[in-house]
């Protein structure tokens, strides 16, 4: 493997290796950016990874009055899932548990698809028979009686199956705080980004996963790999110096949108990592054969 | 853009139906053709160019030239391409139209859009009975669309009509929105005695009503957020014609109660 080294970071000749997935996206208004941003983050709350949470989610963007249905500020979010099927019940649920309670909240389609999923299918019927539908345009939207006023869900939102899940970044450093800081950085300039997420906490994972376990039952386990704490005791990728490694994850309605992210926070990382203490920069594969998008590092390079 | 323009010759004394007169059953027609269209089913009735002077190209515009009454049936059926009439048509301009944009610088008279399912019209005059109505036969009366009256509307607007909005500057006649089941009325200037009997869903608009059916529920006042997209959905679709945005708070009368109820008269003074 011939790394190569730009402005103090060495970055591997590998590739990180994505999978196809199903997306879509929402608009959620309120009345002020304020609540938008609070129903859209308990709304995308425990959406980190598909496998443990049903769906990986995030907020896109925050949206000006002008571009939202009903001129209010808004908040556009993603959602990721298996398949448009797996994402109608997390849909239901988000929306209905975290949107409609939400005060002031208002719930749009944000992704136009020729594909769609039933997005008022369930929260509208918390009506009662009180509900009624407005149809304008091509545009159906929901009105549902609540006890600060009505509750606007539009009746379905695009969802697309051309969506990758899993491009990523793992960022290899000697100085801990000065690595998260780093990182912090490129999801702060992935996020400018449309039409991406990068769904873990605060869009860094430091617990990067490999398939399967010695446990029966356990899907994933560490990648030990990557752990520096193993680094002698098994065939470790760290380097002799590295103390910590993060990885950023992105999901994209589109690979271009994942493949402009990945270059966006390569670019921060090679422009800011070295003097944060920052010294490789890798990503993750399973050697290529189980997910069709591939992503090479030397491809992205600023 | 290609335009076809047809002249009255004189004005008509006998009803004349112009449904045949839409940009996508002429567009590919010679001129000589065009003159050979039948204004009406019956064996013996006038062709086109019997009665209009007909130049310009078949394409997606058609402009008639002056207007009457008796122009029955104008841009019915119509799914693309730009109709515009001089002076006034007499009833059913636009019934079943399903896409497009119809404009009519004078009066329009009864059923205007009745049962048509999108596309735009604009009134300069004022609308006869029935507007976005039914005629007997009909399930629903307007079912999609927009339609702007610069002037006043007749009665019994948006009968049975299911969806669609129909925005006035000028004020309904009574009895509007009767026995509706979805759709918007929205007037600037006020409703007629009765609106909405058997309403029930669907949403009237205005600022006044000069008499109010009992069957009506007082709501008191509520800010919903339905009127914002309504305003935003009408700016957007009328452009510089969209009256002035709804305000933030309306008082809401919900009804008709004697029926399922799930209409309301939105009141926005």
């Amino acid at each position: 493997m011939s790394a190569i080294t730009k402005n103090g970071v060495t970055i591997d000749d590998t590739f990180a290796e994505a999978f196809g997935m199903s997306g879509l996206g929402l608009i959620i208004t309120a009345d002020t950016l304020k609540w938008a941003r609070i129903s859209a983050e308990v709304m995308t709350g425990f959406g980190t990874s598909v496998i443990g949470c049903g769906a990986e989610c995030g907020i896109d963007k925050e949206l000006s009055p002008d571009e939202t249905p009903d001129g209010r500020p808004g908040v556009r979010v993603l959602m990721f899932g298996f398949s448009p099927d797996a994402l109608s019940p997390q849909l239901r649920n988000r929306v209905g548990q975290c949107v409609l309670t939400s005060p002031g909240s208002a719930c749009y389609n944000g992704l136009d698809s020729p594909t769609k999923l039933g997005l008022a299918a369930g929260p509208r019927f918390f009506g009662d028979g009180w509900q009624t539908a407005k149809k304008l345009g091509k545009r159906r939207f929901w009105r549902v009686p609540v006890m600060d006023g009505e509750f606007v869900i539009e009746d379905k939102c695009g969802v697309t199956t051309e969506a990758v899940g899993g491009g990523n970044l793992l960022v290899l450093g000697r100085d801990r705080a000065g690595l998260l800081e780093a990182t912090e950085a490129a999801v702060a300039a992935i996020a400018k980004i449309d039409d991406v997420i990068t769904p873990f906490p605060g869009g860094i994972v430091r617990s990067g996963s490999k398939v399967g376990s010695k446990y029966k039952g356990a899907i994933a386990s560490t990648n030990d790999a990557f752990c520096p704490t193993l680094k002698g005791a098994v065939a470790t990728e760290c380097s002799p110096d590295t103390i910590a490694v993060l990885e950023i994850v992105i999901d994209g309605l589109t690979s271009k949108a994942v493949a402009d992210s990945m270059r966006t926070g390569l670019k921060t990382l090679i422009e800011i990592g070295a003097a944060k203490g920052v010294t490789r920069i890798s990503a993750g594969n399973y050697g290529g054969k189980l997910g069709p998008h591939h992503y090479h590092l030397k491809d992205l390079l600023p | 853009m290609s335009t076809l323009s047809f002249n009255l010759r004189t004005a008509p004394t006998e009803v004349l139906d112009l449904s045949a007169l839409i940009p996508s059953k002429l567009a590919q027609l010679s001129l000589g053709d065009v003159a050979r269209v039948a204004l009406g089913s019956v064996p013996d009735a006038p062709l086109a160019g019997d009665v209009f002077d007909i130049a310009g190209t078949p394409g997606d515009t058609i402009v008639i030239s002056g207007g009457s009454p008796f122009l029955d049936y104008v841009g019915a059926g119509l799914d693309g391409g730009t109709i515009m009439v001089g002076g006034p048509v007499g009833a059913y301009a636009g019934r079943g139209m399903k896409s497009g944009k119809i404009t009519i610088s004078g009066d329009a008279g009864a059923y205007l859009a009745s049962t048509a399912t999108g596309g735009l019209i604009h009134v300069k005059g004022s609308a006869g009975d029935f507007l976005g109505g039914t005629r007997p036969g009909d399930r629903f009366g307007l079912l999609g669309g927009t339609v702007l009256v610069d002037g006043s509307v007749g009665q019994r607007a948006g009968e049975r009509m299911r969806r669609g909005v129909v925005v006035a500057k000028g004020k309904f006649g009574p009895a509007a929105g009767s026995r509706m089941v979805g759709g918007t009325l929205w007037t600037e200037a006020g409703f007629g005695a009765r609106p909405g009997p058997l309403l029930r869903r669907g949403t009237l608009i205005g600022p006044s009503v000069d008499e109010l059916l009992p069957t009506f529920a007082d709501c008191g006042r509520v800010d919903p957020v339905i009127l914002r997209i309504l305003s935003r959905y009408i700016a957007e679709t009328l452009g510089p014609l969209a009256p002035k945005a709804l305000p933030a708070t309306v008082r809401k009368l919900a009804g008709d109660r004697a029926t399922i109820g799930k209409g309301e008269i939105l009141l926005t003074a």
